[in-house]
């Protein structure tokens, strides 16, 4: 039905495909290397990223990066291979390097020079929204003229805002021009020394201009950490060991990851889910398929057969479509493997300019991250049937964006207040999903404590609390998703972005769907209202905005649950005894279980 | 004959070390820890050092009682009480996750029931001012079930409590009325006066679950040291490196939850003070782990909060980082190239050498192919190594990689030390300081054998491997001091501060602090209390702690403008970087009372003579950078000050092995201390 439905298209997107595919590692001398050597320069190469994300998140000035870390670096090679990557973010994944050769492509190779650094946000270029931006330095050997360029120290990581026309980001916006300062490749640092009249620019265009140079600052620090780092490797082995050493990391990686595909069975794989809307026009859900194709050991995901480019925020550039490819990739081939050059080289990503997935000028990108979270999702669920112990049932899907904006009647100031809402995650074949955990987009994310919320907001929350029964059954069940409900303690302004209610968690052979996401305004009242996206909406104090999330799905038939499992659910508290009988069927297996 | 003595209770050894007052002479023992009965063990090893415990003038002691408890989740059975609505914060757990590609992530299992937790309705807002009153039916009904259900504690956590205890006093209250003593009753505001309801829970919790074992624990060692004779209190280690005695433990037994290796760094701290260095890293490594910890301008790495087995705990511990699996780590071929740790052999197999059916080469027998790590000395020759069993190990992992076998065991050697450097490294760099500013500390049974080699490799040209290397946080227990620290919530904006109420709170932090220590049997003369305010930039959730000079400096006038400078001085000095200009926020009081213990004066070092005369026992071959060397086998406790030893040299004792590269070359100090230097061959 799919296939066929797709055929009219398929000659057309084919024609305009853009093929995605890890270069291979230009080949280095031949250069006898042992394993010993190898391993000791791959670990420093692994250690000197994570010191650039050390020096990041500790220097960085907003929780964005500190706390949420919504930041990635990376350590690259001449050739723009990725040496040691370190990201907060799963899909800040192998793309850095873009900005470096986008650099290079648009200047020449002679535009690198000793003590420049420089920066680009730009989303067709890096593919994410504007706030995202890449800063990054080249690392040269040797001095005095006799310098050699031996690779970059590159980070990615979240202004808190950007001047766009609403503070911190629009959930409406149409135009990429209304999101803020885009920066193509831009010097900040030219010979060690500030260039004035870029940092200028940025002050005078963001709200916030002191944290967000702080923060540039801080990864500024972050590049030279990098390029100490990689010299000193450079300047204790030498290049052709060095080199030697790089060529040995990624053929071993490269190696491991054909291997783990082998492994899984050839054929063609195939999962479609839908946006609910692109926030703008609410009534239109936005498809997205993911097709992967198994040929021996080599991975290709299709993503042509998509949603043209939406009217609203919800586009990416084809650069991070393909990090989400690549972190669907990464959790069914090579889990927490350190990522490099060699990484990804047996997949080939295929993308159409044009669509949501890869965006053109002049598309609105700032809710990019909804649909990457789904192709994530779909690239498991494609080949579930083929790894059917890797993969696991969906999970509730999306930031669940609250925001809330307005004067504290306390201070007298302007205050905003963003948080994601944690939810359920999908069953696998040994054990339930988690519940009110963060989603897989957003790392490691910590929820807002209700004691410092309420401190600094005028806000209270009235109740958080595990959202029974909303887990999908099955012989292994989703886990359940969160209630928040706040009351406000002053007039404000509200705005939502909720997401996965026309596809909610789906279950995995025979398990069930998780229960979709509900908020609801004044609930229980006359007023009560049912709403998942707002932008500024207007709210009163003493209104009520109740928040449940979503739950994971469920794994195998829920009719195979073992009665002690569903009666320990209900001792408990997760499952009530009345969905326990309509889910898993009886309540006589409840008593005769045990 | 007067005795100080401290104990380090381990999992597999018993240490003791004991100062003679009179000879002004240290002396170590140790004896096999005993888990069925833990006293059998102390008084084996007791015995080894003083007479009779009546001879003991002060003793202290660092337990793993309540963190065993917690690992093999053998605590107590909790009733976990919350505000109305909250019931779920400790489930959640912060919703956040660790491992960024793992579909199948699940959070630690919580060490309470979700159907163990009731809720109380009451309500304070966020300045502690009472928005609904307590529902004291509620607590009535939640002790009812606590004793119909047969639970051994309640922890109590309401919202805003550190702003405002009243609702958690009256709950207690209530608790106590209805249970009596049989049931503990745990509120979060006297653990941990501080903000976050999910980590004040939690510690709220870890009291409860640990806090009953430990008093038992307390309780039978002091009945069987009085029965024996000893007139003193007991000293227990705290995570923060302190100590206090037995009783004010059994009302804060958190405080002692991660004491046990923290010995080491105040140890370290020590022995940087009597070696002149105030900056020193302590390497701990043992046959199968690694901890690292820092001192930092002579004061131990402190963090004011940290976690157990991955539960969150606000309370002030000493950082102690584990790393990889030190000798236990495997070395493996994964895609045609080598690969050392994280795995670890364990205890069990263990490394091939120790014969305990272990087959696959790990750190530990690359040392004995290269014959770094003498066989029949091993651990003071209380365990044989099986050098056969290494060498097979090794030799069939050199096989598949192409290599030779000792080509190979050096490389694992390498790999092992190369992987330990760079993570202390980035830990050094996390406090924005380069390893080359830092003595490097060995101790440990195996510490020594790698010291010289992780000190190249970070650029540090001294190592130290202090007395008693395998007894080091015994030793180190015995130079700390009686400590107590306070917490108070006091977030305010900079441009809003009321300087007066800081220094208020403060003030009667110290009267409360003061008291501590007065009712420890601390003189007045020896009580020192130190203040210090957690500041951050606006918008920024991490703090730093900074100090202040007194309780009173707050209400000075400039001083906000002050803080803020130090502030930026300390975030320049930690980051690199800082903005003088930015608003600042206070957030958090913090008060540390210190109670000094008399000093100790011992005499110089003297060493045992030798019986034959001679130093130099054995020459054996070991081999560094890929050459056989013929070396030196050194017993330790036969070198006197100022003997000087070059490399290649190996200088083995009863708990440890140092070895000196060629390159390098050792002195023995007047502590008795062995001090190497890295690059400076004789």
């Amino acid at each position: 039905m799919t296939a066929e439905a797709r055929t009219a298209d398929a000659r057309t997107a084919e024609a305009r495909t853009t093929r995605t595919r890890t270069a291979g590692a230009r080949t280095a001398q031949v250069h006898p290397i042992d394993p010993v050597t190898t391993e000791i320069i791959r670990c420093a190469l692994l250690q000197a990223a994570e010191d650039m994300n050390t020096t990041l998140i500790r220097s960085a000035y907003t929780p964005t990066i500190y706390e949420a870390k919504d930041c990635a670096v990376a350590l690259l090679d001449r050739d723009h291979h990725v040496l040691g990557q370190s990201s907060g973010l799963p899909i800040f994944l192998g793309n850095l390097e873009e900005c470096t050769r986008a650099t290079e492509r648009m200047y020449g190779a002679e535009v690198w020079r000793p003590g420049d650094v420089w920066l680009l946000n730009d989303s067709y270029i890096g593919g994410t929204h504007l706030n995202d931006v890449t800063v990054y330095a080249p690392i040269f050997s040797g001095e005095g003229g006799s310098e050699e360029l031996i690779g970059f120290a590159a980070s990615r990581a979240h202004w808190i805002d950007m001047g766009s026309k609403d503070p911190g980001g629009s959930m409406d916006s149409t135009t990429i021009y209304q999101e803020g300062l885009r920066m193509g490749p831009l010097k900040v640092y030219e010979a060690g020394e500030p260039c004035e009249l870029t940092h200028q620019l940025i002050a005078t265009n963001v709200r916030f201009p002191q944290p967000t140079l702080g923060d540039m600052r801080a990864q500024v620090a972050c590049a030279r950490t990098g390029a100490r780092r990689l010299t000193e490797i450079v300047e204790r082995w030498g290049t052709g060991t060095v080199l030697a050493a790089r060529d040995a990391i990624f053929a071993q990686t490269e190696r491991l990851e054909r291997e783990q595909i082998a492994a899984i069975p050839d054929g063609t794989y195939e999962a479609t889910g839908h946006l609910d809307n692109d926030g703008i026009d609410l009534g239109t859900p936005l498809r997205v398929t993911v097709r992967v194709e198994i040929a021996g050991e080599r991975m290709t995901v299709d993503v042509t057969d998509c949603a043209e480019q939406a009217t609203g925020p919800v586009n990416c550039g084809a650069a991070q479509t393909v990090a989400a490819c690549r972190v669907g990739y990464k959790l069914l081939v090579s889990g927490e493997v350190p990522l490099n050059g060699g990484s990804f080289r047996p997949l080939e990503v295929l993308t159409r300019p044009g669509t949501m997935l890869a965006a053109v000028e002049p598309a609105a990108c700032q809710y990019y991250y909804s649909h990457l979270g789904l192709v994530i999702d779909l690239v498991v669920r494609a080949l579930a049937p083929a790894v059917p112990e890797r993969a696991a049932a969906a999970s509730y899907g999306d930031s669940m964006i609250v925001q809330l904006t307005g004067t504290d009647p306390r201070t007298g100031k302007l205050f905003v207040s963003q948080e994601a809402t944690v939810g359920g995650w999908g069953a696998w074949d040994a054990q339930d999903g988690e519940s009110c955990l963060i989603n897989n987009v957003n790392g490691s994310l910590r929820d807002m404590p209700v004691e410092v919320l309420e401190t600094l907001f005028p806000v209270r929350v009235e109740e958080y609390t595990v959202r029974t029964d909303s887990g999908g059954a099955g012989r292994t069940r989703g886990g359940n998703g969160v209630v928040r409900q706040y009351r406000f303690a002053a007039d404000q302004k509200l705005s939502l972005w909720w997401e996965r209610s026309v596809t909610p968690a789906w279950g995995l052979f025979g398990g069930e769907d998780g229960t979709p996401p509900r908020v609801t305004l004044n609930p229980g009242t006359p007023d009560e209202r049912s709403l998942l996206k707002a932008n500024a909406l207007a709210v009163r104090a003493g209104d009520v905005l109740r928040c449940e999330s979503g739950g994971g799905g469920g794994y195998g038939p829920a009719a195979e649950r073992a009665a002690d499992a569903v009666r320990e659910d209900v001792r408990q508290g997760l499952l009530t005894p009345g969905a326990a009988v309509s889910a898993y069927g009886s309540g006589e297996r409840e008593t005769s279980g045990g | 004959m007067t005795y100080r003595v401290a104990m380090d209770i381990g999992g597999t050894f018993t240490d003791v070390v004991a100062y003679d007052e009179e000879r002004g002479t240290f002396a170590a023992a140790k004896a096999a820890t005993t888990p069925a009965d833990l006293a059998e063990g102390v008084f084996a090893a007791l015995g080894r050092a003083v007479e009779s415990p009546g001879d003991i003038s002060f003793f202290v002691h660092g337990t793993t009682q309540g963190l065993n408890a917690l690992l093999e989740r053998k605590g107590a059975r909790v009733l976990l009480l919350a505000s109305a609505g909250m019931r779920d914060v400790y489930h959640i757990a912060r919703g956040n996750r660790d491992r960024m590609f793992d579909l199948k992530y699940r959070k630690p299992t919580p060490l309470v029931d979700r159907s163990a937790t009731a809720e109380a309705g009451g309500r304070l807002d966020s300045r502690g001012t009472e928005t609904e009153p307590l529902d004291e039916r509620a607590v009535r009904a939640a002790a009812a079930r606590a004793r119909d259900e047969g639970f051994d504690a309640v922890a109590v956590c309401l919202l805003f409590a550190y702003a405002n205890p009243a609702h958690e006093l009256r709950a207690g209250e209530i608790l106590r009325e209805e249970l009596g003593d049989d049931v503990l009753v745990v509120l979060s505001h006297q653990v941990a006066r501080e903000w976050r309801e999910y980590e004040r829970t939690s510690s709220a919790v870890l009291e409860a679950y640990t806090g009953p074992v430990v008093r038992g624990y307390l309780n039978r060692i002091e009945d069987r040291f009085a029965a024996r004779g000893l007139t003193v209190p007991v000293q227990v280690m705290q995570s923060s490196g302190g100590i206090v005695n037995a009783s004010f433990a059994r009302v804060h037994p958190l405080q002692t939850l991660l004491s046990g290796p923290v010995g080491g760094t105040m140890g370290g701290t020590a022995a940087g003070a009597l070696l002149g260095r105030p900056n020193a890293i302590c390497v701990d490594m043992g046959g199968t782990s690694f901890d690292v910890s820092l001192v930092l301008d002579g004061r131990p790495d402190v963090s004011s909060e940290g976690a157990a087995d991955g539960f969150p705990v606000l309370m002030p511990l000493v950082n102690l980082h584990t790393i990889g699996a030190g000798g236990g780590s495997l070395a493996y071929a994964e895609a045609g190239g080598l690969r050392v740790g994280p795995e670890s052999a364990g205890a069990v197999p263990g490394p091939a050498c120790y014969g305990r059916g272990g087959t696959r080469a790990t750190v530990t027998d690359a040392n004995v192919v290269l014959g770094r790590v003498d066989p029949d000395w091993f651990a003071g020759g209380h365990m044989t190594l099986d050098t056969g069993a290494a060498h097979t190990a090794v030799a069939s992992l050199a096989n598949e990689l192409g290599l030779e076998t000792g080509e190979l065991a050096s490389g694992i050697c390498d790999v092992a030390n190369a992987k330990m450097a760079q993570a202390i490294r980035t830990l050094t760099v996390e406090h924005g300081r380069e390893p080359r500013e830092f003595v490097l500390l060995a101790f440990g049974g195996a510490g020594p054998v790698h010291a010289a080699a992780l000190a190249r490799e970070l650029g540090i040209d001294e190592v130290v491997v202090p007395r008693f290397p395998g007894a080091f946080s015994a030793w180190g227990m015995l130079g700390t001091e009686v400590r107590r620290d306070l917490v108070r919530q006091f977030f305010t904006p900079g441009d809003a501060l009321d300087g007066a109420a800081m220094s208020g709170a403060l003030g009667s932090l110290e009267t409360e602090a003061r008291h501590a220590l007065a009712e420890q049997g601390v003189p007045a003369e020896r009580r020192r209390v130190e203040h210090a305010v957690d500041m951050r930039y606006e918008g920024q959730d991490y703090t730093l702690t900074v100090p202040l000079s007194g309780a009173g400096e707050p209400a000075d006038e400039g001083f906000g403008a002050e803080a803020a400078r130090r502030f930026a001085a300390l975030h320049a000095r930690r980051y690199g970087h800082a903005t003088p200009e930015a608003p600042v926020e206070f957030v958090t009081l913090r008060t540390t009372a210190f109670g000094g213990l008399p000093g100790m004066t011992p005499e110089p070092y003297a060493p045992e003579p030798a019986p034959g005369g001679a130093a130099a026992a054995t020459v054996k071959r070991v081999t560094f950078d890929g050459t056989a060397h013929d070396t030196p086998v050194l017993r330790r406790e036969h070198l006197a000050p100022g003997t000087h030893v070059p490399g290649p040299a190996v200088v083995v004792e009863a708990t440890s092995t140092t070895v000196i590269p060629p390159d390098s070359a050792a002195t023995v100090d007047p502590n008795g201390f062995l001090v190497l230097k890295i690059g400076a061959a004789a």
